[in-house]
């Protein structure tokens, strides 16, 4: 299956499927790996902290950080996956030219990501964040693989 | 080089499509205080299929009526005919700009997505911050990027010395202006010109993405301004040039804006956006 994540979305697969998330600007793309299980998901979060629209929270955590990780980690396990052998990746978290700070919603997404990993004892493998380029995601769950592509040049994360 | 791409994507300009006939007729009202629900019924009544998409947008949950509307006479009664008249306009725009833009990457409806997106974050700043609402936001909100679709297909050849020029942290419309001599806010601000569009609204489009440079500050300008950065930043319409654009620190201070305004509208936009592009999708 092809699963493609919107904003304030995930989506968890199996062996066999493709996870893709399409433009992410100031929004954070997570991608946990479970390679034993080869289990995975991806989480599209667009803002840092739900306290700024409680009842949207309820009716979609995927839509902010703090509430959205714990969703997407739930949902590994649920499928078997353990903590320990869990793979992290991390993308997107950008900002707009300039230093004002009110627009800086994509390193504040970044910094809450930060705080809850650190707060469970986890690790990112990798990460491609910040900067103010668009980037869309493509996770292969058979392999684990992660590409970020952007204005035509891919990478592995 | 840059005159002869300046005057060449001018040149395209004036053989953009003309705007349809019943939002023209719909604009001159605009300014006749006298307007009256008849003068609207008759400019609709040979637009079966305008009214129906008036209608099915009257009915939207994005307006909130508390009753269902089945005549354009019910509709200027609960929306006001202002607002009425606004959405003449983006039902006929729709077909314009519901279209891939190649050189922005923007594929098939993105453009149009983004411009909803625009108007619904433009018109939920102006509530947060308490400002009068003004119907002509969701128009200018919506027409802010139609210089793209003239450029889009002018830039092809151009794109990589745009590019180099804005990965020297240029903003991507001083990169666009550097290279053509133009950039798509002004050649969407020509566009409407040429429509004959009210001058609030070619201003805004205008200076988008610089609400300094405009002769004068306008709330209606910083308001696009700033919901224009707010929605790509959400990822809507996001294309080539990604983030690469400055919000002016002076808009923000005159709209009295804090990072808490930002933040709830962009929690509630996405739903509505959702909501209205199905609704302008659904012909």
């Amino acid at each position: 299956m092809r699963y493609v994540v919107g904003v304030g979305d995930m989506k968890a697969g199996q062996k066999g499927d493709i996870i893709v998330t399409h433009a992410l600007g100031s929004c954070l793309g997570l991608m946990l790996y479970d390679p034993v299980m080869k289990i995975g998901g991806m989480l599209h979060a667009m803002l840092p902290l739900s306290k700024i629209n409680m009842e949207k929270a309820q009716a979609n955590p995927f839509m902010f950080v703090d509430t959205g990780v714990p969703e997407l980690f739930k949902a590994i396990y649920n499928m078997g996956g353990l903590k320990g052998r869990l793979i992290v990746k991390a993308a997107g978290c950008g900002s707009p030219l300039g230093n004002n700070e009110m627009f800086k919603i994509g390193e504040r997404n970044h910094t809450v990501l930060k705080k809850l990993l650190w707060k469970n004892s986890i690790l990112l493998k990798s990460e491609d964040v910040a900067g103010s380029k668009s980037r869309t995601v493509h996770f292969n769950i058979s392999t684990g693989q992660v590409i970020i592509s952007s204005n035509g040049v891919e990478t592995e994360l | 080089m840059k005159n002869k791409s300046r005057v060449d994507i001018l040149s395209k300009v004036d053989s953009f499509p003309s705007m349809p006939g019943a939002a023209v007729k719909m604009l001159s009202l605009l300014d006749n205080p006298d307007t009256t629900v008849t003068q609207i019924e008759g400019i609709l009544r040979y637009e079966p299929g305008l009214t129906a998409n008036i209608l099915k947008l009257t009915n939207s949950a994005y307006f909130g009526l508390p009753s269902k509307v089945g005549s354009v006479k019910h509709a200027v009664v609960l929306l006001g005919w202002r607002r009425l008249v606004q959405l003449v306009m983006a039902s006929c725009v729709s077909a314009i700009m519901n279209k891939s833009v190649p050189g922005y990457d923007l594929p098939p409806g993105g453009l149009w997505r983004h411009s909803i997106a625009v108007s619904v974050a433009s018109e939920g700043l102006m509530k947060e911050l308490g400002l009068p609402s003004d119907d002509e936001v969701f128009t200018a909100a919506l027409l802010h990027d139609l210089g793209k679709l003239v450029l889009g297909s002018s830039i092809k050849d151009d794109i990589r010395a745009i590019e180099i020029t804005a990965s020297e942290g240029v903003p991507f419309e001083v990169a666009e202006y550097m290279v053509l001599g133009t950039d798509h806010a002004e050649v969407g601000a020509k566009i409407l010109e040429s429509w004959s569009f009210p001058p609030k609204i070619v201003n805004a489009v205008r200076w988008h993405h610089e609400p300094d440079s405009a002769e004068e500050s306008d709330v209606m300008l910083d308001i696009v301004h700033v919901a224009n950065v707010l929605c790509l930043m959400m990822g809507i319409g996001i294309g080539r040039e990604g983030l690469r654009y400055e919000p002016s620190r002076l808009a923000t201070k005159r709209l009295g804006l804090h990072t808490a305004h930002l933040e709830i509208v962009a929690s509630r936009t996405m739903q509505w956006v959702n909501e209205l592009t199905e609704v302008f999708g659904a012909k």
